[in-house]
Formats: C-alpha cells, structure tokens, sequence
C-alpha cells in the first residue's frame, strides 16, 4: 500500500520544522508523559494530596493531639465523621480528630518518602558514578560491598538499632538512608559505564579535565532522566518501608504519627464496626503509593532511553 | 561450576561475619545493660549476673566467644528476659512456623505470579491479559500489612469463613490468610516480570523460527520459551525471599501465629537483645544462603553466564 500524498507532505513539514525548531531530550520526554493519562492524573491526584498534607491543618477544627473527653465511651456513634461535630474523618479509639491526624500521618509519610529519595538520589548516583567511572579495583570494591550489604536483611537490623537507640524520627531516616541508596548506586554504576565511553567524556578527559569534576559536570547530568524515574519509584517504597515499622509500633512515636500507624490503629477497632478509622488512612495511603507508582511509570516510558 | 560456587561461597561467609560483628557491636554500645532496670539491683548480684552472662569479660573476649558460639555450636547464648530459655529454644518453637507458612507463600507467590504473567503473555491485549495486569498493579499497592486488615476485615468479621488468628499446628484455615497476606504482592511482581520478559522473548527470531517449523505453542512455550523467560523472576527470587521474611514479622503480629517475627517484636519492645541479634543472624543466614542458591540456580540455566 503507498502512502498517501497528504502524510508524505505532512512528514516532510514536520521534518522541516524539526529543522526550524530543534526540540530538547526534556521537551520531548515532557510531551510523551503529558500523553500518558493514568501518569497525567496519579500526578493531580499527588499534587491533591501533597496540598492536603500542607494546608489540611487550617481545615481540621481540632489539634492533633487534643483528646476529645465529652466522646469517651461514646465514640461509635458520637465519633464518627461528620460535617456538623468539625470532625471530617471521625475520631480515632482516643478521642483524637482523625482528619487532623490523616492530615500529620500523610505529611510524615510524604516526608518519609521524599527523604529517603533525595539520600538515594544524592549518595547513591555519586557513588555509582564514581565506581562506574574510575572502574577497575575501586569498582570491584565499591560494588562488592553493595552487594554485602544488599544480602543484609535491613529491617531487622534497623529494628535492632531502634531498640538500642531508642525510637525516633531520626533514627528512622538514618536507617532508610541507609538502604535506599544501594539499588540506586547499581544503577547508575550501569549508566556510567555506557557513558564514560563516549566522545565527550574523552574529549574533557584529553583536555585535562579533574575526574570529580568529569563525574559531577559531564556523567550525573547524563544519569539524570534514569536517576528521576527511580527516584519516583523509590519514594512509594520508602513510604511503604516507613509504614511497616510503624505498624509495628518501632517507628515514628506519639503523638506525632504516619499512615502506617494510622493503618494499624484502625486494624485494631475495625473490629468493633469503627471501619472509618481504618478506612481514611487506608484510602490515602493506597492513593498515594497508586500515584507514586503511575507517575514512576510515565516518567520511565517518557525518559527511559531503551524504549525509544 | 564448583569453582563458581567456591567463589560465591568466599563472599557469602565474610558477610555472614560482618552481619555477626555488627549486630554484637550494636547491642555492645546500648547504652545501659540489659539488666538495668527501674529498680537498681544491688551491685553484688549486678556482678553475678553478668558474670553469668559473660558480661564483665573484656569487648574483644565477648565478641570472639559469641561468634565462635554461634559459629561452631549456632549456639546464640540465653536470652536476657526468659532466665529459663535460650535463643535457640526461642527459635526453635518459632522457626518452624515460619518456615511452613513462609514456604507456602513462596510457592503460591511464584507459581501463581508465574502462570498469570505467562497467561497474560501469550493472551497479550486480551480480556485476560487486562484482568492479569490490573490484578499486578491493584496488589502492588497492598503490602502485607494493608492486606492483612483487609482481609481479616473480609474473611473473618464479615463472611466468618475462616479463624481471625492463631496457628493450632498449621491447619489449612489458619495458614490460609497469613499466605495470601504474604503473598499477595510479590506474586504481583512476580506476574509482571514474568509476563514482560516472556512477551520479550516470544518476540525473539528463535521462537519465530521454532513456531515456523511447526511446533504447536505449548511445546514452544514449554520447551523453548519459558527458559530465557524466567530468568528475569529467578534474579527477582532474592529480594522477593527477604521481603517475605520481613513481612513474616507483620504475619506473626497480626494473626498471633507464633512464628519468630512474634518473638522478634516482642523482644525488641522488651530490650532483650540476645534474642532480637540472634533472629537477626538466622534471617540474615538464610537470606545469604538463599542468595546462593539462587545465583547458582541462575549460572545453571543461563548459559551466557560463566563461571
């Protein structure tokens, strides 16, 4: 079948306003995600609920740590959510505004996230880099002791070091650094490989160029699309990651608290047909780790160069 | 091959050390002993105690004794709470629970990630495949400890089909929650690698050619396919097992079965570091050796690898 006359033209236009206009790999990659719907909503749906972890405070008619005496012992028909009582999402088992709570866990749980993320993104890609470029023995080294420490079971011995140095929120961002950072030190090793071949990092090379300052200018601006695309991913895993020490009550402690705590309180009256109080944090959580996943997914299929 | 093993064997053994050092060097810089409590013991019997426990002996003493404890005899010394148990009796009633629902989670994990991903393969943009990659993304979101609720929520509060929690020796309708709990998302991985990598391979000239020849579609699969396909689910298997028996420790929380994650929790909110560094060694020994295995499980079947 022959081409049509129309599409023929049209190739060439396009060919020539390629010319005219030369579009960046940032450009291309922002158009090809801004097609993909699911990634285009998850990211709305995120934006909805980084604003509700930022400003649901003003909302909430109640603190997070204000105990409501007057519903004790009456919290299954005088807690529950309403529009009329100020609290949205009901009361949680201690009398507490559950919106006001929703609105600390999500914010925690986002920080959590987000944290863990720029570590990786920051220790892990230099790293990578590092090893990748300078190869050889350094190499050999670096990476093996990734691999030592990737067949390390983390979450026991992170809930050994909450033991021994008590629970707190710092302890929990040192032990999700810890981690979060191995999976991307692989990665970008791998890139820096194909990298460090071509011309113009010979070329800086030939002209004398320092070899941090090769890696810092030359090699991690080029890491960068398959560094953000990870990183989007990395967040909805630290999230979970958080969420399952506090579950357990090792993580993040009262009255401050995350959605895993939240999801665990809930699980504990559930029972009792308070399903409200699982139901909201739940309901964000899934949303949240949903729209992580969905914009991590766009951004691959929009800047990953393998699927071109 | 052996040499290859030998090789992997050389790297497994130091980590397995620094795993041990660095957990005793942890609980070492605790601050306070284990057997400070709120009430001070006169320091005669504080001095008896741990020259029991063989707390008085200098650092290094200790540490070479535990490791050499837990490397000639995998004895992990008594627990500081229960004066009347050990580690090891610790483990030992836990352990096996584990290990009866953690293995069926593995093998329901991968043979169902592994058929569905292939279904939804062969039967690529079809009802089926749809049904399969909706399934993989909606369970991706459900980690152990959302499952678990929910499930309890469904199965026991609502429907009552099945008991909201214990163990009574394993029986099915107990082991059936902590499994699908388990399981749920790693067979959601599972079933998406499994089901990407298969449409990779389908697509290559050597099953064009095998097709050609007129081999019917289940032999190709069988025969020809499925192998290069797994491999991606094989070097998947390592973290899916760590994950699991991490998520073991939420299992034995929820439904009160009594594995060693129960142990484990309750020891780490006791303080009682014997216990919590020596479940810490286990896990970090079988995932190791679980690693090996299924490195060499991998340079078996892929015949790009050499050894």
């Amino acid at each position: 079948m022959l081409p049509n006359k129309a599409a023929v033209e049209g190739v060439g236009d396009a060919m020539q306003l390629a010319e005219v206009k030369g579009r960046s790999l940032w450009a291309d990659a922002r158009t090809r995600f801004f097609r993909n719907k699911a990634a285009v909503a998850s990211l709305v749906m995120l934006a909805l609920v980084a604003g509700f972890a930022l400003f649901g405070g003003t909302i909430a008619q109640y603190e997070n740590d204000f105990v409501d005496f007057s519903l004790i012992g009456s919290n299954a028909y005088l807690g529950v959510p309403s529009v009329d009582t100020g609290h949205y999402f009901g009361t949680d088992s201690n009398g507490r505004d559950l919106f006001a709570r929703t609105v600390q866990g999500t914010g925690i749980s986002l920080m959590v996230g987000v944290v863990g993320a720029l570590v990786a993104v920051i220790v892990g890609t230099l790293y990578g880099a590092a090893a990748g470029y300078y190869g050889g023995r350094i190499d050999g080294i670096m990476m093996r002791t990734v691999d030592v420490l990737m067949s390390i079971p983390f979450m026991f011995v992170l809930i050994l070091m909450l033991v021994i140095f008590g629970r707190s929120i710092f302890m929990l961002f040192l032990g999700i650094g810890l981690i979060s950072w191995l999976d991307m030190a692989r990665i970008a090793r791998g890139q820096t490989l194909t990298i460090k071949n071509k011309e113009f990092v010979e070329v800086a090379v030939a002209t004398g160029v320092h070899p941090i300052k090769i890696i810092l200018r030359h090699i991690v601006p080029n890491l960068l699309g398959i560094v953000i695309v990870y990183a989007t991913l990395l967040v909805p895993n630290m999230i979970i990651f958080e969420s399952f020490i506090s579950f357990l009550g090792l993580g993040v402690q009262e009255p401050a608290t995350s959605l895993g705590a939240l999801i665990n309180e809930g699980s504990r009256t559930m029972q009792f047909g308070y399903h409200w109080q699982i139901a909201f944090p739940l309901f964000f959580f899934v949303v949240t780790i949903f729209a992580f996943f969905f914009v991590g997914d766009g951004l691959r299929d929009a800047l990953d160069p393998k699927d071109r | 091959m052996l040499s290859f093993v030998f090789r992997r064997l050389a790297v497994a053994i130091p980590t397995l050390l620094i795993l041990v050092i660095l957990s005793f060097v942890l609980m070492y810089s605790a601050p306070g002993g284990p057997f400070n409590s709120e009430r001070p013991l006169p320091p005669e019997v504080l001095a008896n105690i741990e020259a029991k426990y063989g707390l008085d002996q200098p650092f290094w003493k200790q540490i070479v004794n535990y490791v050499i404890g837990v490397v000639t005899q995998f004895d992990f010394g008594p627990s500081f709470q229960y004066k009347d148990r050990s580690v090891n009796d610790v483990i030992a009633q836990g352990f096996p629970v584990t290990l009866t629902y953690g293995f069926w989670s593995f093998v329901v994990a991968v043979s169902v990630g592994v058929s569905l991903g292939v279904a939804a393969a062969i039967k690529q943009n079809t009802w089926l495949d749809y049904l399969a990659v909706g399934v993989s993304i909606g369970a991706q979101v459900l980690p152990n400890f959302v499952m678990a609720p929910i499930l309890l929520l469904v199965f026991t509060l609502w429907l009552g089909w099945l008991p909201g929690g214990g163990w009574e020796g394993g029986q099915w309708n107990y082991l059936i929650m902590p499994v699908i709990a388990l399981s749920t998302s790693y067979m959601a991985s599972i079933a998406r690698i499994t089901r990407s990598s298969m449409l990779e391979v389908l697509n290559t000239n050597f099953i064009r050619t095998a097709r050609a020849k007129g081999l019917p579609m289940r032999r190709v699969i069988w025969r020809h396919a499925m192998k290069p396909a797994i491999l991606p689910v094989l070097s998947y298997l390592g973290p899916a097992f760590v994950g699991m028996i991490t998520g073991s420790v939420i299992i034995d929380v929820f439904f009160s079965t009594g594995g060693i994650g129960q142990f484990f929790v309750n020891s780490a909110f006791n303080r009682d570091y014997s216990v919590i560094m020596g479940i810490t060694i286990l896990v970090g020994a079988l995932t190791i050796l679980f690693n090996l295995l299924v490195d060499i499980l991998y340079a078996w079947i892929d015949p790009k690898i050499r050894y």
